[in-house]
This record gives C-alpha cells, sequence and structure tokens, in this order.
C-alpha cells in the first residue's frame, strides 16, 4: 500500500470551538433541539493538509493565535478534530505542555513514574527506563525530594527528560524547546536529533524560527488558521520573515505579541526599533553571498529603523549558530560600544578573514535595547550561511597557527613538589 | 533502547497505520465495543490506575498524623452524631430485641454509614473530576475514563477499611455476632457497588463539564438521598411506611445498603423481630396485612418466596419481604443499567472535555 510510506497523513483537517456566552444559552440551544443557536463558531484551524515520512521533521510557525498549538493537540488526541482526519504510524508521544500531570507533593521519581504511565507505559517499561530518565534530567539528589522544591527550570527538565525517554515513533512537541539552561538546551536538541537519525517523525511548534530551520526539514507556516505557506523550512520561515516585514507595525495586531512594548514606555506598535532588512555580502561588493570558503571577508549589512521620537536607545546583536546550536560566535553593538543614533540607518559588521570551516550556520539578527537584555525582535536572514571546505581541516574554525622545528629545547626538570 | 520496550497493546502493528480519526462521533457499535471492552481496557491500563488511587490515597493521608487510620474516623463521626440524635434524644430503636441483640441499632447504622459514606463522597469528589483535571485532560492524551474510576475505587478502598474494622469488631468483641460464610458475598457487593457509583459519576462528571450547576446539584442531592435511604430509620418499623413502599422500592442504594446489613450483621433475623412488632401494630393497610401474613408464615418455617406466593406475592412491596438474592438481583440490575448508561454518554461526550474544561 502506497500510503504506509508515510507515518503521518493530515486530510483537511480544522477544528472549531463553540463558544457561549452564558450556560443560560447553552441550555436553551440543548433544549431548543439546536433551534435556537445560543454560541458562536471560532474557526482555530482550518482545512489543514500534509503528510510526513519517518525521519522527517516538520515545524509550524506562526503568531500567537495562529492554531499551531491547536493542530499539536488535535494531532496528539486531546481534542476532535471538527472537519477531516488524520492517521499515524506508530506510537505518539506529545509533549503539549512540560510537567502536564506533574504532582507537587510528590518526589521527581514518583512523578517521572505517573507521568509515564499516563502516557501509556506500563510500570515494567518505566522502571526499566528510570534510570536513564534521572540520568538525563541530571536533578542530583533533587530526585527524591518532592517536586514542591524545584525551580521551575528543573520541573522543565524532568518533564522533558520523560518524553523524549519514552521513545515514540512520533514526537509531538508544542514549543518547549526553550528547556533550562544552555547546556540543557543542547542535550534537548542532541536528542531529537538523535531521534531523526533513527527514523522517528517531529512535529513541533516554535516561535524560534532558528531552531525550525535548524531541527525540520519542512515547515509549516500557519496563519489565522490556515496554511499560509508549506515547504522546505527555509522556505516556509521566509515567507512568514517577509509577512513579518511587510506587516509589522500596520497594526495589524496578530504580531504585536511576539515584539512587545517597551515595558514603562510610551513606545507602542509601529513605534518599535526594528530590523527592515539584514543581508550578507562579499566584503564591500554589492554581492550577496551565503556560501562561501574559510578565508572569505564578509560582511554583514542591517538596516534598522527606530521611529521613538525620544530616541530609544539600541543595539543590534548577532552570531553565528552552527546546526547543533553551538553558538560560535556572538557580537552586539553595545558589546564593542558602538552607538546606533538616529531614526533609522544601515549598520555594517565586517567580518574579514572568517575562520569558521565547513558548517551550514544561522546568522540570527537581534534588535536589542540599550543593556543589550531585551530583545524586540529576531530578525531571520533569507538564507543560512554554508561555509565550504576545500582543505582536510577539522574543527570549528581555524586556529591562527604556525609550525616549527627547534633544538634548543631540551625537556623540562620536573616541577618540585611544594 | 527501543528495541527491548515492547511497543503498547494499543499501537498498531509495525508498518500499518492507525484507523483514521475523524471529526465524526463514535457510533453505537463503537459504542458497543468499547462496553465490551471495558475489562479491557482496566487491565490494559492497570498501572494507571493502580498508581492513581495509590497516589489520591496518599496525597489524602500521608503525612497526617492519624494517617490511614482517617478513612475511619470520618464514618466514625457520622455514625456518633448520628447515633446519638437518633436513638438517643429521638428514641429511634428496635423493639423486642433479643438478649444479646441491644446493639442491633447501632450496628444498622454503622454499616449504612459506611456504605454511605464510600457512595456519597464519590458522587462529591467524582462530580468535579474531569473539570479538576481539566489541564491533564488538555494537555495529555490519556483515557480519561480512568479518573472517574480512580475516585470510586479510592472510596470503595476507604470503605473496604470500615468493613474490616466492622468485621475485627464483631470477631474480636461480643457487640455482634460475628459472620458466617455470607461474608463470601462481600466482593459481589462492592463489585456492584463500585459498578453503580461508577457509572453514576460518569454521567455526573459529564453533565459537569458542560452544566458546572450539576455539583451544586450533586451536594444537595447526595444529603437528601442519604435521608431517604433507609440509613438511620428502619423501614419496617415505621407503621405508615406502607403508603411509601413505592418509592423505597425504586431507591437503589435502599437495596445496596439492605444487601450489605444482611451479609454483615444477618438483617433479616433481626427484622424478624421488628415485623413481630409491627404485627401488633396492625397495619391497617393492605400492604400491611399481608406483610403480617408473610411474616406469620416465615415464622412458621416456609421461605420469603413461599410465603410471598400463599399471600399473592406481586402485591407485596419488596423491601418488606427482601431476601439477600432479591436486592442483590435488583441492585445488579440498577448497576449493569448505570454503568451503560454513564459509559456511553461518557463516550459520547469524552471528545468534546478538552474543548469544555
Amino acid at each position: 500500500m502506497s500510503s504506509n510510506e508515510y507515518s503521518l497523513e493530515v486530510e483537511g483537517l480544522s477544528k472549531s470551538y463553540r463558544m457561549y456566552q452564558s450556560p443560560f444559552r447553552r441550555i436553551t440551544e440543548v433544549l431548543s433541539g439546536g433551534r435556537i443557536k445560543g454560541h458562536q463558531e471560532f474557526t482555530a484551524l482550518n482545512d489543514v493538509n500534509f503528510k510526513m515520512k519517518p525521519g522527517t521533521s516538520l515545524g509550524l510557525c506562526g503568531a500567537n493565535g495562529a492554531g499551531k498549538s491547536t493542530l499539536l493537540k488535535v494531532l496528539a488526541g486531546t481534542t476532535a478534530p471538527s472537519a477531516g482526519r488524520y492517521r499515524m504510524k506508530g506510537r505518539v508521544a506529545s509533549l503539549l505542555e512540560l510537567g502536564a500531570g506533574f504532582h507537587l507533593d510528590f518526589t521527581g521519581r514518583a512523578n517521572i513514574f505517573m507521568n509515564g504511565i499516563m502516557m501509556g507505559y506500563s510500570r515494567r517499561e518505566m522502571e526499566g527506563k528510570m534510570d536513564e530518565i534521572i540520568e538525563f534530567a541530571e536533578l542530583g539528589s533533587y530526585i527524591d525530594e518532592p517536586v514542591r522544591t524545584y525551580s521551575s527550570g528543573m520541573g522543565l527538565r524532568l518533564g522533558f527528560s520523560v518524553a523524549v525517554a519514552v521513545d515514540p515513533d512520533i514526537l509531538i512537541i508544542d514549543e518547549v524547546f526553550a528547556v533550562g539552561d544552555m547546556y540543557f538546551q543542547k542535550k534537548c536538541v542532541d536528542r531529537i536529533y538523535d531521534f531523526k537519525r533513527r527514523g522517528k517523525t517531529i512535529l513541533f511548534c516554535s516561535h524560534s524560527l532558528y531552531d525550525i530551520r535548524q531541527m525540520c526539514d519542512d515547515a509549516i507556516w500557519l496563519k489565522n488558521g490556515n496554511v499560509a505557506a508549506i515547504g522546505n523550512s527555509v522556505f516556509a520561515t521566509n515567507e512568514y520573515t517577509s509577512f513579518q516585514r511587510d506587516h509589522i507595525g500596520t497594526g495589524s495586531g496578530t504580531l504585536s505579541d511576539e515584539y512587545p512594548d517597551i515595558p514603562g514606555s510610551e513606545t507602542r506598535g509601529k513605534q518599535l526599533p526594528r530590523i527592515v532588512d539584514a543581508r550578507m555580502y562579499l566584503i564591500g561588493t554589492d554581492v550577496e553571498a551565503y556560501e562561501i570558503r574559510p578565508g572569505d571577508s564578509i560582511e554583514l549589512r542591517v538596516w534598522w529603523e527606530n521611529p521613538d521620537p525620544k530616541g530609544t536607545p539600541i543595539n543590534i546583536g548577532t552570531g553565528l549558530l552552527r546546526q547543533d546550536m553551538t553558538t560560535c560566535a556572538g557580537m552586539g553593538t553595545h558589546l564593542d560600544g558602538v552607538k546606533l543614533e538616529g531614526p533609522k540607518g544601515c549598520t555594517v559588521l565586517q567580518m574579514p578573514d572568517m575562520r569558521l570551516l565547513a558548517g551550514q550556520f544561522l546568522v540570527p539578527v537581534l534588535m536589542m535595547d540599550g543593556e543589550g537584555v531585551h530583545k524586540y525582535q529576531e530578525y531571520l536572514m533569507p538564507e543560512n550561511l554554508v561555509v565550504r571546505n576545500e582543505t582536510k581541516e577539522l574543527g570549528l574554525f581555524r586556529m591562527n597557527h604556525t609550525w616549527e622545528h627547534r633544538h634548543d629545547l631540551p625537556v623540562p626538570a620536573p616541577k618540585a613538589v611544594i | 533502547m527501543s528495541k527491548t520496550s515492547p511497543p503498547p497493546a494499543d499501537s498498531p502493528p509495525e508498518g500499518s497505520p492507525s484507523a483514521w480519526v475523524t471529526s465524526q462521533p463514535p457510533r453505537a457499535i463503537e459504542i458497543l465495543r468499547r462496553l465490551i471492552g471495558f475489562p479491557v481496557m482496566v487491565v490494559r491500563h492497570r498501572d494507571l490506575i493502580t498508581s492513581s488511587v495509590k497516589r489520591e490515597l496518599a496525597v489524602r493521608f500521608q503525612g497526617t498524623l492519624l494517617g490511614f487510620l482517617w478513612p475511619l474516623v470520618h464514618p466514625l463521626f457520622i455514625f456518633a452524631v448520628y447515633y446519638f440524635i437518633f436513638t438517643k434524644l429521638l428514641s429511634f430503636k428496635m423493639p423486642n430485641l433479643q438478649p444479646g441483640q441491644e446493639s442491633a441499632m447501632g450496628v444498622y447504622m454503622f454499616i449504612g454509614v459506611v456504605v454511605w459514606a464510600s457512595f456519597g463522597e464519590s458522587l462529591g469528589r467524582g462530580c468535579n473530576i474531569i473539570v479538576e483535571n481539566g489541564n491533564l485532560i488538555k494537555k495529555l492524551a490519556f483515557p480519561s475514563e480512568t479518573l472517574p474510576l480512580n475516585i470510586v475505587l479510592v472510596n470503595v478502598v476507604t470503605m473496604i477499611f470500615g468493613v474490616a474494622m466492622f468485621l475485627l469488631a464483631t470477631f474480636a468483641t461480643p457487640v455482634w455476632k460475628a459472620p458466617g460464610i455470607e461474608l463470601l458475598w462481600i466482593p459481589v457487593l462492592l463489585t456492584l457497588q463500585t459498578l453503580f457509583t461508577y457509572g453514576l459519576v460518569l454521567i455526573l462528571s459529564t453533565m459537569q463539564v458542560f452544566l458546572r450547576d450539576t455539583a451544586q446539584v450533586v451536594a444537595i442531592g447526595v444529603t437528601v438521598w442519604m435521608f431517604l435511604t433507609p440509613l438511620f430509620w428502619v423501614p419496617e418499623a415505621i407503621p405508615q411506611i406502607a403508603q411509601y413502599q413505592g418509592f423505597i422500592e425504586a431507591n437503589p442504594m435502599n437495596h445496596i445498603v439492605y444487601a450489605w446489613r444482611e451479609v454483615l450483621m444477618g438483617v433479616e433475623s433481626v427484622l424478624g423481630e421488628v415485623l413481630n412488632y409491627t404485627n401488633d401494630l396492625a397495619i391497617p393497610d393492605h400492604n400491611g396485612k399481608l406483610l403480617v401474613e408473610i411474616t406469620r408464615l416465615v415464622s412458621e418455617g416456609s421461605t420469603v418466596e413461599q410465603a410471598r406466593a400463599a399471600v399473592g406475592a406481586d402485591l407485596v412491596p419488596l423491601s418488606m419481604s427482601h431476601s439477600l438474592i432479591d436486592s442483590i438481583r435488583i441492585f445488579a440490575c440498577w448497576a449493569v443499567g448505570m454503568f451503560v448508561t454513564g459509559f456511553s454518554l461518557f463516550s459520547l461526550a469524552q471528545r468534546r472535555f478538552a474543548d469544555e474544561v
């Protein structure tokens, strides 16, 4: 059967919610046998179609309320579709909220157990996985303390550890990558990659377009419940980004959530500082360059606007992130003491003799506040930066180095023990 | 790691996709399949159910001074209060008792309270169970029909504590004669009571999802129902009861409470004394006369069935001519009916829970 090659098939999936203004209206509707309509329909998801093969990953992006979580909820089976259908092959685990079902009075260990059993695993299976989960969560002696005593990050660690340990065929994750500290995030990303390598299917949504580009083969941009773009992850995220670029500040409303206002300032909506465009060029030329070799000199040009008449202090930050989420370099105007003044401008970051070795790198461009702490905007460049090696050099970057042969340096005498 | 773990029973065989999940509500045949498959569901999710019940018990009693004595303390206090009010202040009693049966009224009430404490608590807590666990239902795909079951089972466990304590008291002290072979009925009674309560809780928790007034109504309803069920009073000892016969008959809890009393205290023999007493009162009502006749026949050695047949049994309300088998049979019908109704309703509504809670 040809349909068997897919691990997940979704056809015309829609989800709408009925909203009753009061219980009285519901009662009226029920008692009248539906002749008196007491509800308003809200369509959260409209006619979504896609198919996934084992070993692929799909990312969902879109503004808040676009239907990302609804789609994941329907596929996770916690809520029924209003129209359309879907089917899956294999064992499904969903992580719609980290720590859903944790009981605060019980120890981490007991909660791991309960959580796994809720997901449909047997006592024996959970006992077998317990050590692995505890090891992954790295909570130390806290594992035998009540979850009440955990920091929020520790709770998230525990939740993630359970979800990935149960080893599903299809993993559904809702916006839970920002788990814990950098070290743990790296572990999570590694685990997700490991999943992919072993032919599992991964479906997740994120506000971080970098995450989607990094971890997904394909992506869907959802807009007001509709599929606005579907395709490979760079294409879909670019569509979303260019939509954002065109619509930011037009008062469309849907985007404002992602670009929060400056706290305590009158700066709102339109007045937010923002990045208009950002591109990579070969240094000093107008040649856009996204495929380069080690040693090339490149420059990043960032066009920005800061419409606030009071001149909110802003900074621009950028970096190079390898696909496994290793931050290879991080640069910021605040770190180098560069001031960005005026209502708009183009800031150029020159990177002569680029030393990175082969790999694909994300180049996030951030619009940040005066202290370089708060992010107004994360801008995504239209393409990832691809570095191709022509030598057999190993590692992340080319170290400045020379080799020399010397005869005048004898073996040093052992150091005296103090 | 992936190789060592066998797939759970509900995952389709390797290589074939699961059935389409559509927007259609489950059809009758699917609900029927789920009803029949209920024991399979329970077995498959036994770990979930047992650990939830354990957890719920632990939540209630862990860290308290009395620990697992608490499920006994609660009915004991209720019993003590009502015992004081009804037998001391209002002088309710079973008359004409033989020597050694002075504690009959106390035992009679205690059993009623133990049964009701479990049942009432199940309804009160169970009603809210789906709404309470809304976050879980929204975020985790798991069989939500286990949630009401957990609550019912927790209360069954606490009830077992009460029954065990009663048995301990009858075997260890002369307060009441120890029951004998009838104890074998206990698993049957527990099963039927669980089934009945579960069915009712399924209905109420489903209603609560869509209409939040349900819990309030249930709170009142449980109290009213408690007084309408012969927990603190002996219907056979009330002369004017005959006109309410139908009403008492229609109350399923009457039958299960009767069955428990019959099993634990041999109530039939105790009531025999009471019936002699009603004989003295000479109930003018037709039913009363028949009852007196039945009582006479029974005292002469015929079985209740024979006696009923002899006087035109159909006219005689059952509660006055109870036998253990009769009450179990009637309650079993109630239990199965309630379970089928409740489970079907729940199955139909389940898919909408996440949108409503």
